[in-house]
């Protein structure tokens, strides 16, 4: 474990285990003296590669760019934006606010609320039928009301859609008698 | 505090999972509509009113002024939001009714007219509880015939000449079938 404690890659709680060993134990202490100055040996041999030089100019500029490029998950990309947030905000405050954010959404597109927006009609729709109710009246029996209009706010109903192949289909409304009436003569 | 990658995925799935409708207890219970229909033949003949069309004959008066109501069948079912209702009408026609959503006082409905396999017309519409819609038209027998579409959140309401009169009642029909 001297290695690994020299190079500073153990956890923390085993890093202040060894600690403590080596303040009572000479012989590791010794050994572990060794490993360092074998270390630093080994250093002044190898020079650190000078990344400013030109054989490697660019070259730390073309790896990041290669990093960049390669595909992430997007959890990951989501915990990186979650930690430059936590870096800035503190993590708590990030994880809350994501937390109430996704909550608030949530609650939002289960209320009466987004679902009354859901069942709006559509205008062009409305439109449609407003010329369908233009058409002609039926001839056979005569209709006691020769006023074609279009279902309004007074009558019982309330057409967002009405199709047919009929060429002749009539609609009108006649609040007095709250009721909507869609006529369809048989064609010739 | 740290962040495991895992921990932020299990928490939005979790959460937008129990948020769904699909999976919420919250979740309100599905809405019971019940539907109507009569059927009517209208002509021109002097033959005077159906007694089983009278409960309808002021509303008729306002809008059609013929001389000769008789009713040719009552057919009447329940079912809820989301889920189709055929009615079989006279004349080779069928009638689909499929509620969409109870919204305060107005029933979503949409309602598709066929005629034998052709659809007739389609129409999406929401219509007040209790309300009524007439479609109309098509021949019948030596008049015309029309059907009176009738949605409430509660069982039909009785108008006052059914109640004097329990002959008066309308004819259920078990037609009526739920999809």
């Amino acid at each position: 474990m001297l290695g690994a404690f020299e190079d500073a890659e153990l956890e923390p709680n085993e890093m202040q285990e060894v600690a403590h060993h080596l303040a009572r134990c000479q012989t590791c202490t010794s050994i572990l003296t060794d490993y360092s100055s074998l270390g630093r040996e080994l250093r002044s041999i190898t020079p650190a590669p000078d990344f400013s030089s030109p054989a490697l100019a660019g070259f730390s500029r073309a790896v990041i760019a290669r990093i960049d490029r390669l595909p992430q998950p997007w959890f990951r990309r989501i915990e990186r934006f979650l930690r430059s947030g936590a870096d800035s905000l503190g993590s708590g405050f990030a994880w809350g606010g994501a937390v109430a954010v996704v909550a608030v959404l949530t609650v939002f597109l289960l209320s009466p609320f987004a679902q009354k927006y859901s069942n709006q009609p559509v205008p062009s729709t409305i439109t449609a039928a407003n010329q369908l109710a233009d058409a002609t009246i039926p001839t056979i029996g005569e209709p006691a009301r020769n006023e074609p209009a279009m279902a309004d706010s007074d009558s019982h109903a309330d057409i967002s859609r009405l199709e047919s192949d009929n060429p002749s289909m009539a609609v009108w409304s006649e609040p007095r008698k709250d009721t909507t009436v869609i006529w369809l003569p048989d064609q010739p | 505090m740290t962040i495991r990658p895992g921990s932020l995925t299990f928490l939005i799935v979790a959460i937008t999972a129990f948020g769904t409708p699909g999976f919420s207890c919250a979740q309100p219970a599905p809405k019971h509509v019940f539907v109507y229909i009569d059927t009517v033949m209208a002509a021109d003949t002097q033959e005077g009113v159906d007694p089983r069309v009278k409960p309808m004959l002021p509303k008729l008066r306002g809008l059609f002024s013929f001389t000769t109501y008789s009713m040719i069948n009552s057919q009447e079912g329940d079912t809820e939001c989301g889920k189709m209702i055929a009615f079989t009408i006279p004349g080779g026609k069928i009638l689909h009714v499929q509620p969409r959503a109870v919204d305060g006082d107005m029933i979503a409905m949409e309602i598709v007219l066929f005629d034998g396999t052709r659809p007739m017309m389609t129409t999406d519409l929401k219509l007040k509880n209790g309300g009524t819609l007439i479609v109309g038209g098509p021949r019948y027998e030596q008049g015309m015939m029309f059907m009176s579409i009738g949605a409430s959140t509660g069982p039909r309401p009785l108008t006052p000449a059914e109640v004097t009169s329990p002959a008066n009642s309308p004819v259920t029909s078990p037609a009526a079938e739920t999809h």
